[in-house]
């Protein structure tokens, strides 16, 4: 009868055996118990460097300012429709609020540049020549969040980690999130659509290398998904993804202050 | 000696066992129905864009004269009825994709996704490692793809596609072009980013992205396309125009307020720079 009984041998040997065939280190990874340490040091992608927008889509919204009134694909409230109809680049600059369409919910859909870099070892920076704005991204969670509100708002950042999938040996990825509030109210868009200063925004970077393709060479991308939730100005989660390819250098960077009107 | 484990024990031992090893491989679950998410682009994606309407888009020469000759309408012949958007259109159009995963039996692998798009047919995209076809190999709407995780990422590459368009005003894509994606999940939402590499038609990779939420309660019809004449014409006519005679081919730029070079595409028109060339073009705007 005892020999019909599972045992405590039989079945932590059993046990021992199941974690040494099946779990590799990197879903221990996925659990959220992936590597410690400052975050430059476990960053599973490399963010880094100078990137620029390449505009395939969102054109005639983001090179030029699209005509009072023209909302196509927002999802606006009443009142953020009250607001963009109101919209008066002169008196913005009046006001000395030419930075609205410059703050994070903004300024990474303006056609430019990206220089992003690690202002230390738990916080990535991100630099705009549109603008001339800087976000922080604070991997530290005892970093405390202002006070006051501000274009920029505050961002808390992490890693999003994963396996390496179903072939072996393949590396580890992951992603960049970002969960941004305490923004000032600024524009979504340059005609004035308006997002309100109780926004959070939640990004997500990707970036990848893509070797030569078809004849044509290898490049790097990285893209950014973001998902808006503003309980003022829209009337549902909104969302967008902008694409960016790297740059060899910053010869091309071109600081521009912020305008009202382009 | 061998004790007899008790019934609190094995609940531990087995709590800790599925703690421990699940998952093993954190392939991002992509399957299910989705739903294109239209927050922007909508007029272009879903009513369709302008003739003549190429911003941002990475043409060169050869494209803009193929597109000149195109007149919307050849899309109701009954060779074009039935004929799916290609791989490379569909994830910008308006259509939902049903994404069913076909597993192994027995080792439990994904050996192929299927992408099933509403109007569409069937898409398998090869998860065993298996190599492309050889260059003599037929090419389909959907071309010959196959995928690999690059951590929970999909990246798909696809080859042998048919000559199609990458938007819906006739601007060509050569069967010569390839296809890259990645498939980045993020919560229920797919960010669905799609290069096209066309050394025909295009001076520079074309990449876009979009979105496709996660939809319970969506069932993707099946679609027994059936041909039926629509418009009355003499056999063997293809709506065209001829080069020089489209007499719509420039509106987009009256439509849009626009400089003509702005309408007419071209890579310089992706980057930033181009802002300055529109100031030149149009101080007035």
């Amino acid at each position: 009868m005892s020999d019909r009984n599972i045992t405590w041998s039989h079945l932590l040997g059993g046990l021992l055996l199941a974690i040494l065939l099946v779990v590799p280190s990197n879903a221990l990874a996925q659990r959220g118990r992936g590597p410690q340490g400052p975050a430059q040091e476990i960053a599973p992608i490399d963010p880094t460097g100078y990137w620029v927008s390449v505009v395939t889509e969102g054109w005639r919204h983001r090179m030029v300012v699209a005509s009072k009134g023209d909302y196509e694909s927002t999802a606006m409230t009443p009142a953020a429709e009250e607001i963009a109809d109101a919209w008066d680049p002169d008196a913005d600059a009046a006001a000395g609020e030419e930075c609205r369409y410059y703050g994070a919910g903004g300024v990474m859909r303006i056609p430019g540049r990206l220089h992003i870099t690690w202002e230390d070892e738990n916080t990535l920076r991100i630099d705009t020549d549109a603008g001339t704005q800087t976000r922080m991204l604070h991997f530290d969670p005892s970093v405390e969040a202002p006070d006051e509100n501000a274009w920029q708002g505050f961002s808390r950042a992490e890693w999003t980690r994963a396996g390496g999938g179903r072939e072996p040996g393949s590396e580890p990825a992951g992603r960049l999130k970002v969960v941004t509030d305490h923004m000032n109210m600024g524009y979504l868009r340059r005609n004035g659509v308006p997002y309100s200063n109780q926004t959070v925004m939640t990004e997500y970077l990707f970036s990848f290398d893509e070797p030569s393709v078809a004849g044509f060479p290898a490049d790097s991308w990285l893209v950014l998904t973001a998902f808006y939730e503003d309980p003022l100005y829209l009337t549902r989660r909104y969302m967008q993804s902008t694409h960016y390819k790297k740059e060899p250098n910053g010869a091309k960077w071109n600081p521009t202050p912020c305008s009202a009107y382009e | 000696m061998n004790r007899v484990i008790s019934f609190p024990g094995l609940v531990m031992v087995l709590a800790i066992g599925m703690f421990l090893s699940d998952p093993a491989f954190a392939q991002m679950d992509i399957s299910g129905q989705w739903g294109p998410v239209f927050d922007e682009d909508r007029d272009e994606r879903a009513g369709g864009p302008e003739l003549g309407e190429y911003m941002g888009m990475p043409i060169n020469d050869a494209s803009r004269a193929r597109a000149e000759l195109w007149d919307s309408s050849i899309q109701s012949l009954p060779e074009w009825q039935c004929r799916p958007h290609g791989v490379d259109y569909i994830t910008r159009g308006p259509s939902d994709p049903f994404i069913t995963a076909e597993i192994d039996p027995v080792t439990r692998n994904i050996v192929a996704y299927h992408m099933e798009w509403l109007r569409s047919v069937d898409r398998p995209v090869y998860m065993d490692g298996r190599p492309h076809p050889g260059p003599n190999e037929p090419h389909t709407w959907s071309g010959f793809s196959t995928g690999e995780w690059v951590g929970d990422v999909l990246r798909i590459h696809t080859t042998h596609i048919k000559e199609d368009y990458i938007r819906r005003n006739g601007l060509p894509r050569s069967d010569r072009a390839e296809v890259v994606e990645y498939l980045i999940r993020n919560d229920d939402v797919i960010t669905w980013t799609t290069i096209t590499y066309d050394p025909i038609y295009l001076e520079e990779p074309l990449i876009r992205t979009g979105e496709f939420l996660w939809e319970r309660n969506q069932q993707v019809p099946p679609y027994p396309c059936t041909v039926v004449t629509e418009v009355d014409r003499p056999v063997g006519f293809v709506p065209h125009y001829f080069p020089g005679e489209n007499p719509y081919a420039l509106e987009a730029a009256g439509v849009y307020s626009l400089p003509l070079e702005a309408t007419q595409g071209g890579p310089e028109t992706m980057y930033p720079e181009f802002k300055q060339r529109i100031r030149e073009l149009m101080p007035e705007r």
